[in-house]
């Protein structure tokens, strides 16, 4: 887990970002970049001999500024966590896409019985068609976010 | 254990990437470290990872306040600190750390004893940028130019 890995595993966060220039900003984390560049909401900004205090809804703030970030301790767990669900997130998600494939295989079947099995067709031909198609959505949905399933 | 495997995991990922007899901080990995920065103030906390601009991640981190012979240490949690604002990064030697003249004080304690140190330098420096403008010049502390009162 490299640094700027945890910054991103922090996202929404709240932190304390202290500058080179002495200037601490304590907000939620918004958004981060491979620069460290970050976006901060609802900041309390204090200067350098923490005398004065500003407030303001957010802040960008360019990452070679930036001295140092302290971090929640819950960061580690959560990126802990994070790391055995990305493990078994990833088979579930090739696991999705074989089911979308099995799907589209009955919905032909479906369709061969359209022609020798009335009954059956007729209900299941239509249905299956569907699923077939939800199976293979399904399918590349689960392949690209693994863990949005 | 977990944590040591993916570290382990991380380690040989990136050995082959690294020239041999090259600089590397990827052996002291899970180890507590002492980290200087810029502005002369010490972290020590366990180094959990590291990156190609020695972006740092300190875990369980003190920062370590020394005055005289006395030092205090006082909790700060996790740490990401940014590569360019590192000066060093220590192994501490537990057996060697025992045996040093330095006194343990309470965090209160030690800082009283840097307000004090602060307020002695201050006085000094402004003494200094004074003696300097009579004769013409500028002085330049760490802060930056002092201005005059």
């Amino acid at each position: 887990m490299l640094p700027l890995s945890l910054l991103r595993a922090a996202q929404y966060m709240p932190m304390l970002v202290e500058l080179k220039n002495g200037e601490t900003y304590n907000g939620h984390l918004q958004a981060c970049d491979g620069w460290m560049n970050i976006c901060l909401r609802d900041v309390i900004c204090t200067s350098r001999d923490g005398d004065k205090f500003w407030r303001m809804p957010e802040c960008y703030i360019r990452g070679t500024n930036i001295k140092y970030l302290r971090i929640p301790d819950e960061v580690i767990e959560l990126v802990k966590e994070e790391q055995t669900s990305n493990s078994s997130g990833g088979g579930r998600g090739r696991g999705g896409g074989f089911r979308g494939g099995r799907g589209g295989t009955r919905g032909r079947g479906g369709r061969g019985g359209l022609t020798g099995r009335p009954g059956l067709g007729s209900s299941g031909g239509g249905g299956d068609r569907g699923g077939g198609r939800g199976g293979r959505g399904g399918g590349g949905r689960g392949g690209k976010f693994p863990r949005a399933n | 254990m977990d944590n040591q495997r993916n570290n382990q995991n991380q380690q040989r990922a990136l050995d082959h990437t690294i020239a041999k007899g090259c600089a590397n901080l990827l052996d002291e990995i899970d180890k507590r470290l002492l980290v200087v920065l810029r502005d002369g103030r010490t972290l020590i906390g366990i180094l959990r990872s590291v990156d190609q601009f020695a972006n740092l991640v300190l875990q369980q981190s003190v920062e370590r306040i020394h005055v005289g012979d006395k030092y205090g240490d006082i909790p700060r949690g996790i740490f990401l600190v940014r590569g360019d604002s590192v000066v060093l990064i220590g192994e501490i030697d537990q057996q060697k750390e025992r045996y040093a003249p330095l006194k343990r004080v309470e965090m209160e304690v030690i800082l009283e004893a840097q307000r004090i140190e602060q307020e002695i330098k201050a006085e000094r420096d402004a003494r200094r940028a004074q003696a300097f403008k009579e004769r013409g010049l500028l002085y330049q502390t760490e802060a930056g130019i002092t201005e005059d009162n």
